[in-house]
């Protein structure tokens, strides 16, 4: 019983921290004040 | 406390072994993303191209032809086009602003690239334009999916406004990257003239009237490593007027001639890049979940280990602590 309750906690614990990670995601921020170029630039 | 440890061991065997699956195939689609606002830009050259003078209406060689296309993400229009399309997209706000030996402009098409952020499939919204005019992708432009396969693609024209398939013909090794090489060719097809003219006074419209039509084809080469970023590209580009009165009686008048390719620097400054994202796919579809199936397993191992010491003849004793009580008649 207890190894039971063991996997179950493994297994739990991998669910929710990959569920809270792609929840989470990633900031989409702001757009680039950067203009789009007409000239050639030196370097990238 | 030999229990204890092995209880311990099988929740962090249990933890990795469900880790590794949910990582590859749940968290990476979800996490591997193009970023709403993501800027770039890229330099390709053609040298000793051929380009069409629009004073003398006559091709000429010139030294160097220059392409600067920048891409940059829109974040306040993808956000608004998420809300009803329910999924994360990118829209990329375009510029492929051609630029002659003298410096002059010789085009520049504006375009708007809306796409699914995991994916990079089409999506379909209101602006998705080139030049200014409404067109409909179906299929890629720029960018590779995540995790490229050897297979076909069906990539969008920009010039000529249509998809087709990109065809894989191979893997190659490129600065030391392991690459699938694509080609594309688009076939001569009649295009519309841009809306920005080399020589002041001259418009498409204007150029319509006199019956002279642009015509273009171009052979492609992608190569691109298996992350969805090409880490070069080549065009053997043509472009020629047809018809009309325009051209003086000729049939036909070379506008431009060139074997485009991305500039050095950028092709250094491209393959340090993709190296490093190249890494980091890697690590969440393949490094990470291999470990942790391996860490998994071993730790399941020495569970079991613990647990089959902890049940030898030898140690039951302990369990026996308590003597049985004299029975008495």
């Amino acid at each position: 019983m207890r190894a039971l309750i063991a996997a179950a906690t493994g297994l739990a614990v991998a669910l929710a921290l990959v569920l809270t990670v792609t929840a989470l995601g990633s900031p989409t921020g702001s757009t680039s004040p950067k203009p789009l170029l007409t000239t050639v630039p030196a370097h990238p | 406390m030999r229990r204890k440890a092995g209880l311990i061991l099988l929740a962090l065997a249990v933890f990795f072994a469900t880790l590794s699956p949910l990582l590859r195939w749940y968290a990476f689609p979800r996490l591997a993303k193009i970023p709403a606002n993501q800027y770039q830009d890229m330099v390709l050259e053609a040298k000793d191209a051929t380009l069409l003078d629009y004073g003398t209406m006559r091709s000429k060689k010139v030294p160097e032809v220059t392409v600067v296309q920048t891409l940059k993400g829109n974040v306040e229009a993808s956000e608004k086009i998420e809300r009803t399309a329910s999924r994360d997209v990118v829209v990329w706000d375009g510029l492929s602003y051609v630029q002659g030996p003298d410096g002059r402009m010789v085009s520049e098409i504006p375009e708007r690239y809306i796409f699914d952020a995991h994916s990079q499939e089409p999506v379909h919204a209101t602006g998705e334009s080139v030049d200014g005019a409404p067109v409909r992708r179906d299929g890629i432009e720029f960018k590779w999916p995540f995790l490229t396969e050897k297979r076909d693609y069906e990539y969008f024209d920009a010039q000529a406004r249509t998809t087709s398939p990109i065809h894989y013909k191979g893997t190659q090794e490129f600065r030391g990257v392991t690459v699938y090489y694509f080609e594309q060719t688009v076939p001569w097809t009649k295009v519309p003239f841009p809306k920005a003219m080399p020589v002041q006074g001259i418009t498409p419209e204007s150029v319509a009237k006199t019956g002279t039509t642009r015509w273009y084809t171009v052979h492609r080469f992608w190569v691109e490593p298996g992350t969805g970023a090409p880490v070069c590209g080549e065009e053997i580009h043509k472009e020629e007027l047809r018809g009309g009165t325009l051209l003086g009686g000729r049939d036909k008048v070379t506008a431009f001639v060139g074997h485009v390719k991305m500039r050095e620097d950028y092709i250094e400054h491209t393959v340090n890049l993709v190296e490093s994202q190249r890494v980091l796919v890697l690590l969440m579809t393949s490094y990470l979940p291999w470990s942790f199936l391996i860490l998994g397993a071993l730790l399941l191992s020495l569970s079991l280990y613990l647990e089959a010491r902890g049940r030898r003849p030898g140690d039951a004793a302990p369990a026996q602590l308590t003597e049985p009580e004299p029975v008495s008649a």
